[in-house]
């Protein structure tokens, strides 16, 4: 082999090794098979984000109609779930607002709301804001359908005042 | 008159000349012969010899720049890998140490000391009459011992509490006095051999030895052995497998003979070809 050769070669192997030890320090496998899952999710990732480099990202149909269905069977747990894995570089607008949806109408309770699931709901709904700022939901089914309505009904459920101890308070409706 | 006469008549009529017949020419021409034969024969074996020398040099050259560019980036990469592998003491899981910001700087300065002691010469690693290849190639091997050396420290040094320090600021000491002293190549290995195995004797077989490395609760491994639990409290030592000690030690002995087999000069053959 020429030395030419032997160079290139040099070159080539010692940064796919240097790169596969920097990722081993990087991913921090337990493990043997914790390597293999752990590459699998590296690739997938990297995948995705070249997606999104090249402006071909786009939510992953199946799951998300999926996870559309178990919103309207108020299974928001499951729901929510496949919402983050069809869009799992969180850049789909539409399905951020349904993912801080289903922590709206988890947390929400006639009598007290859940302040932990209502301030997940707060993320996700700015992160749709950011997204796209004149973003309309088109499903009938949502009566609060702009994220500014859902951040004022959130926001309202995380304080506390005066008029929640009204009685009358107690026959509304959740949106 | 017959035809025989006249010829006897012809014959006679010749001068007689005295002296010996001699074939010259015919064995001229097979010396010469055997002289040419010779002479290419002559041509042929030292061309074959300078054939076969310059096949041997080939494969000698072929084998340093195995040696060089393939061999000891594999080497230094490997001991970046096992330098910060730890195996954890409960479950035999793997635990990935990063490399602390002083490992860093202890490295930095070890380039230093290579430089200075001539054990890499920059001006034949590196310069802009290289080819473009070749500086990268010499560059690849040059970050796989920058980064063998910051996990050697990583792998030497303590990894947290009182040890940590104190190992790292002897590290410091002795690293900054041999910068300003002078150094051959070989007396700097041999040095930094003696440092790393000091080293490694400390933390794998001293402090090793007073951490517990009982399993079990914190109670009944007080029960056990309430002396070294005190000392691991009190050092704030990690625990970790025994195993760890036999990796680190290979890491070690793959860096020094890295080190070993390291050119200060690289020779460019690809010229030469």
């Amino acid at each position: 082999m020429k030395e030419k050769h032997i160079q290139i070669l040099s070159v080539v192997l010692t940064l796919v090794y240097g790169v596969c030890v920097a990722w081993l320090y990087w991913a921090a496998p337990k493990n043997l098979e914790e390597v293999s899952s752990k590459a699998r999710h590296t690739i997938e990732s990297a995948t995705t984000k070249a997606k999104v480099v090249t402006k071909t990202y786009e939510v992953d149909r199946v799951k998300f109609d999926e996870g559309l269905k178990a919103f309207r069977n108020e299974n928001f747990i499951l729901a929510r779930d496949l919402f983050e894995r069809a869009d799992k570089q969180k850049l789909d607008s539409r399905t951020q607002f349904y993912i801080a949806y289903s922590y709206y109408r988890q947390g929400w309770g006639r009598f007290s709301n859940n302040d932990e699931l209502f301030q997940k709901a707060l993320e996700s709904v700015n992160r749709v804001t950011r997204l796209d700022e004149n973003f309309k939901a088109n499903d009938p089914g949502l009566k609060l359908s702009t994220p500014v309505e859902l951040k004022n009904e959130l926001e309202e459920g995380l304080r506390v005042t005066a008029d929640d101890f009204n009685p009358f308070k107690f026959t509304r409706e959740r949106k | 008159m017959d035809a025989k006469d006249i010829e006897r008549e012809e014959n006679d009529e010749l001068p007689v000349i005295d002296g010996e017949l001699l074939e010259v020419s015919a064995e001229d021409e097979i010396e010469l012969g055997v002289d040419e034969e010779r002479a290419v024969q002559e041509k042929v074996q030292t061309k074959a010899a300078i054939r076969q020398l310059k096949g041997k040099d080939k494969i000698e050259q072929n084998s340093k720049a195995y040696l060089q560019y393939l061999f000891l980036p594999f080497i230094f990469l490997t001991v970046a890998l096992l330098g910060g592998l730890r195996i954890g003491i409960d479950g035999g899981e793997f635990l990935f140490f990063r490399p602390a910001l002083i490992c860093l700087v202890f490295a930095v300065l070890l380039m230093l000391l290579f430089f200075r002691a001539k054990l890499i010469v920059f001006d034949s690693w590196f310069s802009y009459e290289f080819s473009a290849l070749r500086n990268m190639a010499n560059g690849a091997v040059f970050v796989s011992l920058f980064a063998a050396s910051t996990q050697i420290f990583n792998s030497l040094i303590p990894e947290q509490g009182l040890p940590f320090w104190v190992v790292g600021f002897c590290f410091f000491w002795t690293l900054w006095n041999n910068l300003f002293a002078q150094f051959e190549t070989q007396r700097l290995l041999k040095s930094l051999g003696g440092l790393f195995g000091f080293a490694f004797f400390a933390k794998y077989l001293v402090l090793s030895n007073l951490v517990s490395a009982e399993q079990g609760s914190w109670l009944s491994r007080i029960w056990q052995d309430p002396a070294k639990e005190a000392v691991t409290y009190f050092l704030d030592l990690p625990r970790f497998s025994s195993a760890t000690g036999y990796i680190q030690f290979f890491a070690l002995v793959f860096f020094l003979i890295g080190l070993f087999f390291i050119k200060p000069k690289m020779e460019d053959r690809s010229a030469q070809n």
